[in-house]
């Protein structure tokens, strides 16, 4: 623990949240044409919106909301699921709850349930995510090392991608096997207000859920019987956890599909800046996560027009040489 | 006067048989563009088979009449079976057929894709050809020409801009009979404008800053679900066309060239603004 980097709490908010903010009105800047974005903003709020007002409230600021929504819900389930089962490498990623949502969103989308239903999307994504992460919950056992836990995650993983291609070929629409990309790497092009007003409900249930949870989770770290001691149920705890990171993470990975190593790579670099105290840890990771992503995704557009770089790609050529980093760190300490 | 006649005799009997070397009696068509040219073109007995793509609605125009036909899958046994002295194939049929085909000392004749109005002039042309049918060729290409000088005399001064949008941002620019039919019908078509060329697509930014008066689509599965097809229903699409809905050009009018473009072209007519 180096002091020097243990800033004050509200310091580090405070700066994550101004990068947030730049982030976030940097990306209403950025599109396939130039734009007069402060004209436009004003023109959206008009009676009859310009077409200029049109593309910045109904393509860019939908893109960077749901950038930014998605992003903190990939960054708090990661803090949240690493404080409650003390184990670096948890995270919605690699323990299947993201490869879980997106099966049971692709289950509802591509077979018409969505048509029927209007939440039946994000609410098979949250089945989904619940399911895969109890799995591996499941088959890890309550005192998993990382190795198992990651295990059980990749087995979990594997089924969940299988399902997910076998559905896309099955399904009716001819379009449908093209977008097995979509659903394994994230993309948060091309969506609507409307995409976005369907994630927000279940994330922000999963938001609330999660931010009370930072005292039971630095009682946690002290082992679970002091914890017991101090009055906190560890069932009630994992099933809060849980349910919450289904309800977030589920709804937002219904929309954008699942985007690797968010979850797994803020908390980490934060860690230490909140002198490893799990409630801290907690919204600073929703600030980076949000932070990460919103960075990604203007990274995508950054590429010349027509190549449709996937954000996940981008997250993913980042976070898999930290999750490799994260490997060989912990090999050392084994040894 | 008895050499005259045997001369008289020969010379009928030459003239017969150079028109029956002409006239294919057994032809089978392996690729849905040719199927349809050879059913609207073709003495019925003269059709030997079509393909099995042709009994389709949704693709192919003439799915009715290929019904009364044998059908076949583009497989070599199944067309040595029908015992054919002209096959007729597509520009991209399966390479491996056609050579197997050819070598085994069958007629294959191969049609180009058509992206204009000219291409398809020319594919009936060809076909009418092939089969000794040019009168019934040149008649179904003036009945198309009339149809369409019919839509373009009634013209709007001052073209609207329309554009095909299609799932995962699909367009027809520049060289499809997409944009000869939008042109034709008196639209100004969008993705030509923005330099799209052939069948390519068009960012969503670009598209609504050209402001498209009308979206046209073409579904080719129509009633399904996927998120490339769910891209068509993005607000801002409706807002930018005062609510107005996308107006459905059936997919059988341009998949292959043929004089149903004329249908197309008049369901555009139709969609203009009064």
């Amino acid at each position: 623990m180096t002091p020097l980097l243990k800033l004050h709490q509200g310091t580090l908010a405070a700066i994550l949240a101004s990068l947030v903010c730049l982030l976030f009105v940097t990306s209403l800047f950025i599109g396939s044409n130039p734009l007069p974005v402060w004209q436009a903003a004003r023109e959206s709020l008009l009676d009859t919106p310009t077409v200029i007002g049109l593309i910045f409230s109904e393509i860019r600021l939908p893109r960077a909301l749901i950038a930014l929504v998605t992003g903190a819900t990939l960054g708090l389930a990661g803090a949240a699921m690493q404080g409650l089962l003390r184990n670096p490498l948890a995270s919605p990623g690699l323990i299947g709850s993201a490869s879980g949502a997106a099966l049971g969103a692709v289950g509802m989308l591509y077979f018409g349930f969505g048509t029927l239903l209007p939440l039946a999307v994000p609410m098979g994504g949250m089945a989904g995510a619940l399911l895969a992460t109890f799995l591996v919950y499941l088959m890890a056992g309550r005192e998993a090392g990382s190795l198992t836990l990651i295990l059980a995650g990749v087995a979990i993983n594997a089924l969940a991608l299988a399902m997910i291609s076998l559905l896309l070929n099955l399904a009716p629409s001819p379009y449908a096997v093209r977008e097995i990309v979509l659903w394994m790497m994230g993309s948060i092009a091309n969506h609507s207000m409307h995409d976005f007003w369907t994630m927000l409900p279940g994330v922000l249930l999963g938001w609330l859920m999660l931010l009370g949870t930072g005292r039971s989770l630095d009682a946690l770290t002290l082992g679970e019987e002091t914890a017991s001691t101090m009055g906190i149920s560890l069932v009630v705890l994992r099933w809060r956890i849980f349910l919450a990171v289904a309800l977030s993470v589920g709804s937002a990975v219904s929309i954008t599909g699942s985007i690797g190593f968010v979850g797994l790579v803020v908390p980490h670099l934060l860690r230490p800046l909140v002198g490893y105290q799990p409630s801290r840890l907690l919204l600073g990771s929703a600030l980076g996560g949000a932070a990460l992503l919103l960075a990604a995704d203007i990274a995508t557009r950054l590429f010349p027009a027509g190549t449709d770089i996937k954000v996940g790609v981008l997250t993913s050529l980042v976070g898999a040489p930290f999750f490799l980093y994260l490997i060989l760190k912990s090999r050392r300490y084994q040894l | 006067m008895h050499r005259g006649l045997l001369t008289c005799l020969l010379l009928i009997g030459m003239i017969s048989t150079v028109g029956g070397a002409e006239h294919p009696r057994r032809v089978v068509s392996v690729n849905l563009c040719t199927d349809q040219l050879l059913l609207m073109l073709g003495e019925p007995g003269q059709i030997a088979s079509v393909s099995h793509l042709a009994l389709e609605p949704n693709s192919s125009y003439m799915a009715r009449q290929a019904t009364d036909y044998p059908i076949n899958h583009g497989k070599a046994e199944e067309i040595l079976a029908l015992k054919p002295d002209l096959i007729v194939a597509g520009a991209y049929t399966d390479r491996s057929l056609i050579a197997l085909l050819k070598k085994l000392g069958y007629r294959v004749e191969q049609f180009p894709l058509s992206s204009s109005i000219d291409d398809i002039r020319d594919n009936i042309r060809l076909m009418a050809r092939l089969i000794g049918r040019g009168v019934r060729g040149e008649a179904l290409i003036a009945e198309m020409d009339r149809r369409l000088q019919q839509v373009t005399r009634r013209r709007p001064a001052v073209r609207p801009r329309g554009v095909f949008y299609q799932p995962n941002g699909y367009t027809g620019g520049i060289d499809t009979l997409q944009h000869s039919a939008l042109e034709l019908a008196g639209w100004e078509n969008i993705a030509a404008s923005e330099g799209v060329v052939g069948y390519g697509t068009i960012d969503l930014e670009r598209l609504v800053l050209a402001r498209p008066e009308q979206l046209f689509t073409s579904s080719y599965a129509p009633g399904t679900r996927s998120r490339g097809q769910d891209q068509l229903e993005h607000p801002v699409l409706r807002r930018l066309t005062r609510g107005r809905a996308p107006v459905e050009v059936g997919y059988k009018y341009w998949i292959c060239g043929g004089p149903m473009i004329a249908d197309a072209v008049e369901i555009l007519h139709r969609s203009l603004p009064r």
